[in-house]
């Protein structure tokens, strides 16, 4: 115990640790009826931890070149020991992050904990889902596949439903007129750097805002009551809570392992749920493969898209529901948070989530 | 306040418990990271090179890429071949065939070995070492 | 039309204004042997929809491979003989129409029994084939029903029984590297060493000599040996991989479990004590 205990001491006298460990460990309080949904947040920086890890590992052997890239993947999972392993742990990870992500997002949506004084919390949750979403779309092209290549040329040929601009936003979006080694050019500098850097600055901002106001009360219990509006700032503290550490670490740390347990059966067990058969065929742009569907959480977008009369129809909607989101706590702004006295949100929240789970369904199937 | 003893003995068993697979599964994904990472470990050690007669005479060095290193095979008298690592011990220099004096000479340190690896003047403090050679026919295979 | 089938066509329209179209590939949609005739109905439209279920449609082998003429004009003119069109052929003009890329079983046919008799009531190609919907050939194409129609089933029932054995393994063995390469495995090696023995081994049978082909269809389960012991190498190192993976789960699984519990420890406590935290670890 000595050395462990002067070691501590040492840096105590210089940082100050103890008190940081005491203030965010065991003397930060969460609410008594704290549930479950709670730990996702916890989840998700693990999850994307481990994508960043990953990919940093393929990054060593994969080669952004359209040549090149479809070889070196090869290699990847094929000579390079364990390298099927790392592959197959981001590709099925970048799955079940969008799960988790959409989970958190529903939770929050559910609870409205995205209400006053927690916008800008929302507003960066928000924009890291956008990002996230769009570091799949950049992702999924590096491998330049068959599947890689015709779903990047449908989505952003999608792009083009856009009245007067389209054609030029599908010339932008590509570095050309087709896809091509320019397109593969822009997605990887975006996956590997321009995305993360933006998504690590969002996750930071997001992060800093749910503790400088401290975790919301989920609306549930006979003792609840909303929250009246304060006029200056407040940080919301639970006194007579239960400590962060250690009573909902084990909570946050059981969610993880649960999650891992998923990515590892998904991974070994199920690697071709996050890659078709496509996947391993090399891009031939002279070649459309019969039936290519996007990722399963592209599947609602895409279609509303075929169901619409008009493609810009269908891009203004998904615009509009967007926009919706992510300005939802200007929107939507009475102080009530309990699910079963907002029957104009809950309506919206199940009719929402029924219509987005219908049209992934019938996308899947038609 | 304090919690029941046997609440405590059963979280205390519980955390180590978890403790100890958890480190285990941390050890266990070292490993795959660990051997991504040195992809040609193990598989340098089975290699072989094939070198074709004609391309060495007698009193005269082949170099080589063996193994990831310069290597040198050398023909001191007709049908009697060695293999020699090129890369002077002393302090890793690719060494040169001197032919008139039949001698491997390093030009960084003057170092000097016999044709059969041993070092026979200047600083390097090993021989060079040395792979088995096997003739078939024509060919010469090293490893 | 759907938004997809739009998007791809306009994309592949894309690519024909700004790229040079000269690969058979995508001979579906920009095909005008296939705009015309399957607008047609009868004779002439009939062999669009037989081709589209065929095994040259699968492989993007369009009708000019065949037929020749210009499928990028969309007029009278894509079918002049001055574009190489060569329309139907006549019976022995069969075997070199398809010879064109099937050559080593035109040999292997013209010298036989059945491509001695060509044009003298002997079978050519299409005989047993069919033409359009021509589909990947098994062992079931030789049956009473269709070798009698010309002679007795007796030797060619003692060829297809030569022949079983090796076919059934070549079929395993393609089998094996289709599962494999959905798993990301590298299996083009495998695969053209198969078709290599495949293509011979279709030859051998295509001279319908009893006597050979008994003689010869074991050479070609050795020619297969190697193919299949790389093959059987990379299904153990699946089933270790399987076996590391069932490991991992399952001490993910048991560590979720024992948290789970652990939780308890801790939920139990702040029920029975509603005002405080909770006591160290």
């Amino acid at each position: 115990m000595g050395l462990k205990q002067r070691a501590f001491d040492w840096l105590d006298l210089r940082l100050g640790v103890r008190d940081i460990l005491q203030q965010n460990l065991t003397h930060y309080l969460l609410p008594r009826n704290i549930n479950v949904w709670y730990t996702l947040g916890a989840t998700l920086l693990v999850l994307f931890s481990l994508q960043f890890i990953t990919g940093i590992f393929l990054l060593v052997y994969y080669i952004p070149n359209t040549e090149q890239a479809f070889a070196s993947v090869q290699r990847i999972m094929n000579d390079i020991p364990y390298g099927w392993l790392v592959r197959f742990l981001h590709a099925t990870g970048s799955n079940v992050v969008i799960l988790v992500l959409f989970l958190h997002m529903l939770s929050t949506l559910y609870m409205a904990a995205y209400k006053r004084p927690r916008e800008i919390t929302w507003i960066f949750g928000f924009l890291i889902f956008l990002v996230s979403l769009a570091m799949s779309l950049t992702g999924y092209l590096l491998p330049w596949s068959q599947l890689s290549y015709w779903a990047t040329t449908v989505a952003t040929e999608s792009a083009g439903a856009t009245p007067v601009i389209g054609e030029a936003m599908i010339h932008f979006l590509r570095g050309g007129p087709a896809v091509g080694e320019f397109t593969l050019g822009r997605f990887f500098a975006l996956h590997v750097m321009g995305l993360p850097l933006i998504f690590a600055l969002l996750a930071g901002g997001h992060l800093f805002c749910v503790r400088r106001i401290g975790v919301s009360r989920p609306p549930f219990g006979p003792d609840y009551l909303p929250e009246a509006p304060g006029t200056s700032f407040h940080h919301t503290d639970h006194s007579g809570g239960i400590p962060f550490f250690p009573n909902y670490v084990v909570k946050d740390l059981m969610v993880i392992a649960f999650f891992l347990t998923l990515l590892a059966a998904g991974a070994f067990f199920a690697p071709q749920l996050s890659l078709p058969p496509e996947a391993f065929e090399p891009a031939d742009p002279f070649r459309t493969p019969p039936g290519i569907k996007p990722e399963w959480y592209f599947l609602a977008a895409y279609q509303l898209l075929r169901i619409l009369p008009n493609e810009f129809l269908g891009l203004v909607v998904q615009g509009g529901a967007v926009a919706f989101l992510l300005f939802l706590p200007f929107i939507d702004r009475g102080p009530e948070r309990r699910p079963g006295r907002r029957p104009l949100f809950l309506g919206l929240f199940i009719v929402g989530l029924a219509g987005f789970l219908i049209l992934t369904v019938w996308g899947y199937l038609s | 306040m304090t919690s029941e003893p046997s609440l405590t003995s059963r979280r205390k068993m519980l955390a180590t418990s978890v403790g100890v697979i958890g480190a285990a599964l941390a050890a266990l994904t070292v490993w795959p990271f660990w051997r991504f990472l040195n992809p040609q470990a193990g598989s340098a050690q089975a290699q072989t090179v094939t070198i074709d007669r004609s391309q060495i005479e007698v009193g005269a060095a082949h170099f080589f890429e063996f193994r990831g290193h310069a290597a040198v095979l050398v023909q001191p008298a007709p049908g009697q071949f060695a293999a020699f690592s090129a890369v002077c011990t002393h302090l890793g220099c690719i060494v040169t065939w001197r032919a008139q004096e039949q001698i491997f000479f390093c030009p960084c340190h003057a170092g000097r070995f016999s044709p059969d690896g041993r070092v026979v003047g200047g600083p390097p403090p090993r021989p060079l070492p040395s792979y088995p050679v096997t003739v078939t026919g024509d060919q010469i295979r090293i490893g | 039309m759907s938004a997809l089938r739009l998007c791809l066509s306009a994309s592949l329209l894309l690519l024909l204004t700004t790229q040079a179209y000269g690969v058979e590939g995508g001979a579906q949609e920009s095909s005008s042997c296939l705009s015309c005739h399957g607008a047609l109905t009868g004779r002439l439209g009939e062999p669009v929809a037989a081709w589209e279920g065929s095994v040259h449609a699968a492989n993007a082998i369009g009708c000019h491979s065949c037929h020749g003429g210009d499928p990028t004009i969309a007029s009278m003119e894509a079918m002049s003989p001055e574009r190489g069109f060569l329309g139907v052929p006549a019976e022995t003009e069969i075997p070199p129409f398809c010879g064109k890329c099937h050559a080593g079983v035109e040999e292997d046919y013209l010298q036989s029994a059945h491509g001695e008799t060509l044009g003298a009531g002997g079978p050519q190609c299409v005989t047993c084939h069919g033409n359009h919907a021509v589909a990947v050939t098994t062992l079931d194409l030789i049956n009473p029903e269709s070798c009698s129609r010309c002679h007795e089933y007796g030797r060619a029932e003692e060829i297809k029984g030569a022949l079983a054995e090796t076919d059934r393994l070549i079929t395993e063995l393609q089998a094996t590297t289709e599962r494999q390469h959905r798993l990301g495995i590298a299996t083009d090696d495998q695969r053209k060493q198969i078709f290599a023995v495949r293509n011979d081994f279709h030859r051998l049978f295509h001279s319908v000599d009893v006597q050979q082909v008994v003689a010869r269809s074991g050479e070609f389960q050795q020619r297969l040996q190697p193919v299949a012991q790389e093959l059987q190498a990379t299904d153990e190192e699946l089933s270790q991989r399987r076996l590391i993976g069932a490991g991992a789960v399952l001490l993910l699984a048991l560590v979720t479990v024992l948290l789970g519990f652990l939780r308890h420890t801790y939920k139990k406590e702040e029920q029975s004590d509603p005002g405080a935290g909770s006591g160290p670890l």
